[in-house]
């Protein structure tokens, strides 16, 4: 199909819907001026006409024509009839004025059941209202209870979308979790895209384990067919007191921007394609809100709370087994403990065996395993591994698990049975013991005392028993890995390394001469730096005193046993002092080389 | 029934070991475990011993026990003969010795050990001896002997090191484990019979490798060490 086809039938199209909403129109209003003028008449309408219990609905009593009368409220054993508000509308057509005014009245049931509205006038027919008791599933074509159409923010999606809270009762306890279902109902063509999930206006609830895809079905409302989505949720209250709960969901919708009469024949082709192109609809996003139910939260009582309650509510089953029931010292056993029901598994926990004598114990694990798709009713299996100690046939204690339970009102204690199971020594044990069913040994083989046996297998595929007990062991491990064998070799190397020491280096004795050889040795170089450096500077008077000190000749001394270089030295270095002689270079040298040659020979004596 | 004297005499060692088993002062089997190590051992006991496990069947405590005799008699061809015996009994793989280990193997660790010590007494000889002309040749002999004799125990040390570390698997299936405790992971299962290098201990585990490279940690109950108590021998 071409694209000027479709243009050329949209424009057809749209003469036939002028054809059709404005022709009748003139007509209807010409006839309805003679014949308004003529008799009041007074119209009413109920909706929804199917409401569950604690919802209400809307009665619109419309009053044309004639005189502005009082309408008298229909009277309903069972309903109650309040006025919420009243509108007024005239309207001027051909000279003649034309005044309408509608009643709002909230219609609110007492109990479930059918109740019929009598006729407001002998040509009306009575209206019929329909209550389903509370907690009962959404209703086929349900519109939801008075106000949930869209309320303030969502008023553009009025009659296109809807969306309601169900709520299988009006209290629960902190703690608890009740399924709750969300059902948004999408009138079909008007709906574009939903902007995201359903989710709670207050902070005072938890909304768990929200199906990430609806349960999706249709449904027909006073001739218009609306796709209803269904979300399923865990409800849960998060602290005491009342509230008032309603949830919320974003969507994107298709808006009619020309009045109902004028854009019938779009609403009959029902293609919001169609409607799109004559300009009928504009998208806008909106957030859709339900109606707010009064939801009370209960504080867990404090009295009679057993000391291991970990906040679990609902109603719950154990039961425990051992696997397996008899095992070997040290192997492992796992004690389950397995707690099925209703209520918040989330909650549940147990700490399973915390110290048992002759026991060692490990720390609990867990597993839950979900029995529909919330998670609210499963079963949830605790597993703790234990090790025996002790042989012998040995019980376990009970294990108990605490909850509070809603239908009731009270905290329960569910309690197992004891468990038994038979430890027997572990293969480690026995291995160092004969064994318990051994075949008889065959008979050892002839060999002589002292001679190892023949070294020829037996019938059963085995060499034969040694007769000797043979040499006796303290230990398996080789002797050269044990710590204290290692120390004897330990200590006669540190010893050989000590004597060798002291073999080198000789006596104390001998020690404190080499050490005072060489102190004397450092003594004599910086003598003979000084000597240098005194030569170097010329400065005789210096040179010689350090020399006569270094030969350790003090003045005034007896020079008699000393040679004649000594002595002609000791008689230069009173000259260089006292009358300030000069010394020649050749000199120094002269008197270094003495003094050099005097305290070598000191020093190798 | 007649009993077997070589049985007779393990029962006998046995019982001597421990102290006489139905004394009054004994402990629980438990109690004692896998962990204590008799008072005294002989390789012939614990040959016999084997012999019994494997002709009642139960071969991963028959290999155990001759592993343990191997450790006092390692020259001995009939434990040896009966370990690959059993092992081929069980489906377990018996890897062939080495000719360092065959080596090894003439003179059990014990007389190594002391050897070593007279290695170490030969070569601190030497070292004090000095450089005296007149003992050259008798220096250079005992470094010649020290050394020999040193590294002879090296080699026996690496060669056993493997044996006093090993452990059998005394259970039908033992799980091992990523982790040391029994919730943990399992990464595959021992055989019973087979033999593993111990590693590492915590706990109630024990980390082991087995032949082909693999890791992970199992119960003490399902493997039990040659050696017990490594750290409590003297």
């Amino acid at each position: 199909m071409s694209l000027a086809f479709v243009r050329h039938g949209g424009f057809l199209a749209w003469l036939a819907a002028q054809a059709i909403a404005g022709l009748p129109a003139l007509a209807t209003a010409s006839a309805a001026a003679a014949a308004a003028a003529a008799t009041p008449m007074v119209t009413a309408s109920i909706e929804p006409t199917q409401i569950i219990m604690g919802e209400s609905a809307e009665l619109t009593i419309t009053h044309s024509g004639g005189s502005n009368e009082p309408v008298s409220l229909p009277t309903v054993e069972g309903l109650a009839f309040r006025v919420i508000g009243t509108s007024q509308r005239t309207e001027i057509i051909r000279g003649a004025t034309f005044s309408t005014t509608a009643l709002v009245v909230r219609v609110t049931p007492a109990a479930a059941g059918v109740y019929t509205i009598p006729a407001l006038t002998p040509d009306s027919q009575p209206l019929v209202l329909r209550v389903r008791p509370e907690g009962s599933l959404p209703l086929p074509g349900h519109l939801g209870a008075a106000g949930s159409k869209a309320p303030d923010s969502s008023k553009a999606a009025e009659g296109t979308a809807f969306l309601r809270l169900v709520l299988p009762k009006t209290e629960i306890y902190v703690g608890e979790s009740i399924p709750v279902a969300i059902e948004l109902r999408l009138k079909n063509g008007f709906v574009k895209t939903l902007n995201g999930l359903p989710k709670l206006t207050g902070a005072e609830f938890t909304l768990n384990n929200l199906s990430r895809q609806p349960e999706r079905s249709e449904t027909v409302i006073d001739g218009e067919g609306y796709t209803v989505l269904t979300w399923h949720s865990m409800l849960g209250g998060v602290k005491p007191g009342s509230y008032s709960l309603s949830v919320e969901s974003p969507i994107t919708i298709r808006i009619q921007t020309r009045p109902q009469r004028e854009s019938r024949l779009e609403n009959m082709l029902g293609d919001p394609f169609l409607q799109n192109i004559f300009g009928a609809t504009v998208t806008k996003d909106v957030t859709l809100k339900s109606t707010p139910t009064d939801l009370t939260v209960l504080e867990l009582p404090t009295v009679g709370r057993p000391p291991d309650f970990s906040g679990a509510v609902g109603s719950f089953k154990i039961a425990d087994e051992l696997s397996p029931s008899s095992a070997a010292a040290g192997d492992p056993i796992t004690v389950r403990l397995h707690i099925a029901g209703t209520g918040n598994f989330d909650r549940v926990d147990s700490a399973m065996l915390t110290h048992l004598d002759g026991w060692k114990t490990y720390p609990p694990t867990s597993s839950f395993k979900a029995g529909d798709e919330l998670g609210d009713k499963g079963e949830k299996t605790f597993e703790q591994p234990i090790i025996a100690a002790h042989t012998g046939a040995q019980t376990l204690p009970e294990l108990a698990f605490s909850y509070f339970d809603p239908s009731t009102r009270s905290y329960q204690v569910a309690r197992s049975g004891r468990l038994s199971v038979n430890i027997s020594a572990s293969q480690a044990d026995r291995s160092l013991s004969a064994p318990a069913t051994g075949a008889p040994s065959p008979p050892p083989s002839a060999t002589p005392p002292g001679a190892r046996p023949v070294a020829q297998a037996g019938s059963d595929g085995l060499r034969p028993d040694h007769p000797e007990a043979g040499a006796a062991y303290s230990a398996l491990t080789p002797l050269y890995m044990r710590p204290r064998f290692l120390a004897l070799p330990s200590l006669l190397t540190l010893s050989f390394a000590c004597g060798w020491r002291v073999l080198r280096r000789g006596t104390p004795a001998g020690l404190g001469r080499r050490r005072r050889e060489r102190q004397l040795s450092k003594a004599m170089q910086r003598q003979l730096l000084e000597l240098d450096a005194a030569a170097n500077a010329g400065n005789a008077a210096r040179f010689f005193s350090l020399a006569r000190s270094a030969l350790s000749v003090p003045v005034g001394s007896d020079l008699g046993s000393e040679s004649n270089d000594v002595r002609e030295l000791v008689a230069l270095a009173d000259e260089a002092t006292y009358s300030g002689r000069d010394v020649t270079a050749i000199d120094f040298q002269r008197w270094q080389t003495v003094v050099r040659t005097r305290l070598l020979r000191e020093q190798s004596s | 029934m007649k009993a077997h004297p070589g049985f007779g005499v393990a029962l006998l060692a046995l019982l001597l070991a421990q102290g006489g088993a139905s004394g009054a002062n004994t402990p629980p089997a438990a109690d004692t475990g896998v962990d204590k190590e008799p008072a005294s051992l002989s390789a012939n006991a614990l040959y016999n011993l084997g012999n019994a496990y494997a002709r009642a069947n139960q071969p991963a405590l028959a290999i155990l026990n001759y592993e343990r005799a191997r450790l006092l008699a390692p020259d001995d061809p009939d434990i040896a003969a009966n370990l690959r015996f059993v092992r081929a009994a069980a489906n377990q793989p018996s890897p062939a010795p080495t000719r360092l280990a065959r080596a090894v193997a003439v003179l059990p660790p014990t007389l190594t050990a002391w050897l070593g010590v007279v290695g170490v007494l030969c070569l601190g000889g030497a070292l004090i001896a000095g450089k005296s002309p007149s003992r050259t040749g008798l220096r250079r002999s005992s470094v010649v002997v020290g050394i020999a004799l040193l590294g002879w125990t090296g080699v026996s040390a690496v060669v056993f090191w493997p044996a006093v570390h090993a452990a059998v698997v005394v259970t039908d299936a033992a799980p091992v484990r990523v982790s040391p405790v029994p919730m943990g992971d399992p990464l595959f299962t021992l055989p019973m019979a087979e033999t593993v290098e111990v590693t590492a201990a915590h706990e109630d585990y024990v980390l082991i490798r087995t032949r082909a490279g693999k890791a992970g940690w199992a119960a003490r109950a399902n493997v039990v060490p040659v050696v017990p108590d490594r750290t409590s021998t003297w």
